[in-house]
């Protein structure tokens, strides 16, 4: 139970200290993802357990220690650390080290959550603290030109696919009444089918499947450690996984698109690969079509395949990015052209790199050997053979190619000798991992009888995978990419963009949705005003009458009044003895008026 | 022996007279009043003497001028207490002055 926190913690709290200390923030990464690993040894030894945390009502966050949630998360160790040790190498000369570390460690942490994860709850927020990571370490040399549009797109696309995720979590846990991902897994019938789609969906975007692979090759920006760690062994490995963690669920109807969906992506991006021109996209296009493979492995209905392969090009990918990394330095430029004859100044690493090259493509007795033969055994005795098996098939042969044609132009070439900085700790990290490579296929067995999960055996897959390797070898060694491949060459290089691409398909009909609206928007904006308008004419209107009406009329009986008030004023003199001698004087004249009219009566 | 009727009337009509002079005649408002007053008198002797020999039995006559009495009172009252807000706000009871309100 305390492992299951190690593994954790460690690397999150590193991560704040080294933001906080700014200080020796390689011995600090270094030391945590060493307890990391040790801890997840802990796991992968020790018996199951769980950790249950408060979260939200009657769904309490859950951490998991199964043996295939203990064996991803040595996996992503093992990795992380022999890749931080390169990267203490690799950044020796960076000045923006600290950023680089707590990035990184960042990532290692959400990684190993998402991968524990016991519920649905957990898994989304370390799915999108992945995200968030890839994002910052996409973008990490952000003042190079095209940095930053890369990492935002990469953000966006593997963001917008994460809906998928979103959606299924919740039709799981509605289905359910439980958060708890094992609960969940016993979901059948419709909602298992949708909600198997939309994982797929989720599953896309992160692991770059057809037609969502394109982010990844420009995801290649960031630094070569952050490509060996996110884009071959775990942010890329967080689509695959989800799907093997989620497989028992997946109904048949849902597995065949799966299978589809990776068979597709091994041959596109295996031909994208066969043409690029640049090495670190190469490798990235190999990682998508390797995941393709993956699927196809999990759609075939044997999810431990995909994990054996998962396990393996974990390794490989990482190795390859390594020494990819080191002829980065040697010659400043990841271009093939650049790269001409790169081998010859670093011979050790180039056999490193070669051996990592052709455990990929499949040779005995390295670790890709078994694992790409499980894969189609695996897609031999899959109910959908038929399209299944030749898929894979096609897939190893285009791994061949890729991975010959590259080896031959690395090889091909005059030496230009260097001394490289750091050199020692990327060669200890990169040697770490090519161990991996060559003995990893040893623990296949054990890994099989430690899940127990059923692997379907065959010779004649055997057999089949291995001259499909060799071949593949063989044309990618002898034969040019322009003539291998013909009129695909260029459509490869575009990315097989499809009717014009996202850029045709998405942003122009997003664009002139965007001006429509804008259209109406303005021309709402012109009602309103208008009506408003109006509103203040009426109101002009009312007043003037009023003013020129109601009030005038008013106002002239106001002044006439004053006139006559004004006029009446001037008949009072004010002097009292002048009125008391008008009013004796006409008292007077009254009497003697009436005395008068007495008189004459 | 006895006053005639005639007597009292001729009395009070030169009362009248007086009154009517001074009323006219002076500037002072407190002038003015005591000729008013002097009216008044000479109309109260005129009340006396009709109702000493023409009614004697009836008491409306003495009522009639003991209200005329009250009456005169009250008008005095009235008329020193204009005068004295007059006197103390303006320092005079000139009337000649006191023609501000027409403004």
């Amino acid at each position: 139970m305390t492992f299951i926190g190690l593994v954790i913690l460690v690397p999150l709290l590193a991560a704040v200290a080294i933001l906080c200390w700014r200080k020796r923030s390689r011995e600090l990464a270094l030391s945590a993802t060493g307890i990391s690993f040790l801890s997840s040894l802990g796991l992968l030894f020790g018996p199951g357990s769980e950790l249950i945390l408060p979260g939200l009502p009657n769904m309490p966050l859950r951490l998991v220690a199964t043996p295939l949630t203990a064996l991803l998360s040595t996996m992503v160790a093992v990795v992380s650390t022999l890749v931080l040790i390169y990267a203490t190498g690799y950044m020796a000369k960076d000045k923006e080290k600290n950023r680089f570390f707590a990035t990184l460690l960042l990532f290692i942490a959400a990684m190993q959550t998402l991968v524990l994860a016991g519920d649905w709850i957990l898994l989304l927020s370390a799915w999108e603290l992945i995200g968030l990571s890839s994002y910052l370490l996409i973008g990490f040399w952000y003042e190079k030109p095209g940095v930053k549009t890369a990492a935002t797109r990469a953000f966006l696309v593997t963001r917008s696919a994460d809906l998928g995720l979103y959606i299924a979590a919740f039709m799981l846990i509605a289905s359910a009444g439980s958060s708890d991902i094992a609960t969940t897994l016993n979901t059948d019938g419709s909602i298992a089918i949708v909600a198997g789609i939309f994982l797929l969906i989720a599953a896309m975007g992160k692991s770059a499947q057809t037609p969502l692979h394109d982010w990844l090759q420009g995801a290649m920006a960031g630094p070569t450690p952050v490509s060996a760690l996110l884009h071959s062994a775990t942010l890329v490995a967080a689509g695959a996984i989800l799907l093997i963690r989620t497989a028992p669920m997946l109904p048949p109807e849902t597995l065949a698109v799966i299978g589809v969906v990776g068979g597709v992506t091994a041959l596109v991006t295996g031909l994208m690969a066969l043409g690029e021109s640049d090495l670190k996209r190469l490798l990235a296009a190999s990682t998508s079509s390797q995941y393709g493979l993956m699927f196809l492995a999990v759609g075939a209905g044997v999810p431990l395949a995909a994990l054996l392969h998962l396990i393996a090009h974990a390794a490989i990918k990482s190795s390859l990015f390594l020494g990819a990394g080191v002829f980065q330095h040697s010659r400043g430029s990841t271009a093939l052209s650049d790269l001409a004859g790169v081998a010859r100044d670093q011979p050790r690493i180039f056999i490193g790199f070669a051996i990592a090259a052709l455990a990929l493509a499949g040779i005995p007795p390295l670790s890709g050997f078994f694992s790409k033969d499980t894969i189609i055994a695996a897609t031999m005795a899959a109910s959908n053979a038929w399209l299944f098996a030749p898929l894979a098939l096609a897939g190893t042969v285009l791994t061949g190619a890729y991975m010959a044609r590259m080896l031959r132009i690395l090889w091909q070439g005059s030496a230009r000798k260097k001394t490289l900085v750091g050199l020692k700790q990327m060669s200890i990290g990169f040697g770490g991992l090519v161990a991996l490579v060559i003995v990893l296929g040893v623990l296949f067995p054990s890994i099989e009888t430690f899940i127990a999960m059923p692997l379907p055996g065959n010779r004649l897959a055997v057999v089949l995978g291995l001259v499909a390797a060799l071949t593949g070898l063989l044309l990618g060694w002898f034969i040019p990419a322009r003539t291998l491949m013909g009129p695909l060459l260029e459509k490869a290089n575009q990315g097989f963009s499809l009717a014009g691409g996202f850029d045709r398909l998405c942003v122009r009909p997003v664009f002139v949705i965007a001006h429509a609206c804008e259209k109406l928007e303005r021309r709402l904006y012109a009602a309103v005003l208008a009506v408003g308008q109006t509103g203040i004419n009426i109101a002009h209107m009312t007043r003037n009458s009023d003013e020129q009406g109601i009030d005038l009329f008013i106002f002239s009986i106001v002044r006439r009044t004053i006139k006559l008030g004004n006029h009446a004023r001037t008949l009072q003199s004010g002097l009292i003895h002048r009125e008391l001698a008008i009013s004796v004087i006409v008292t007077a004249g009254l009497f003697i008026f009436a005395a008068i009219g007495l008189l004459m009566y | 022996m006895s006053v005639e009727l005639v007597w009292a009337l001729i009395t009070g009509a030169a009362l009248f007279g007086v009154g009517i002079y001074g009323a006219l005649s002076q500037t002072n408002l407190v002038m003015i009043m005591m000729g008013v007053e002097l009216i008044l008198a000479g109309a109260l002797i005129n009340l006396v003497a009709f109702w000493r020999y023409l009614h004697p039995d009836a008491m409306s006559g003495q009522m009639f001028v003991l209200i005329v009495m009250t009456v005169m009172a009250l008008e005095m009252a009235v008329g020193f207490g204009v005068a004295i807000a007059r006197f103390r706000s303006k320092g005079s009871v000139e009337m000649e002055e006191a023609a501000e309100l027409k403004e």
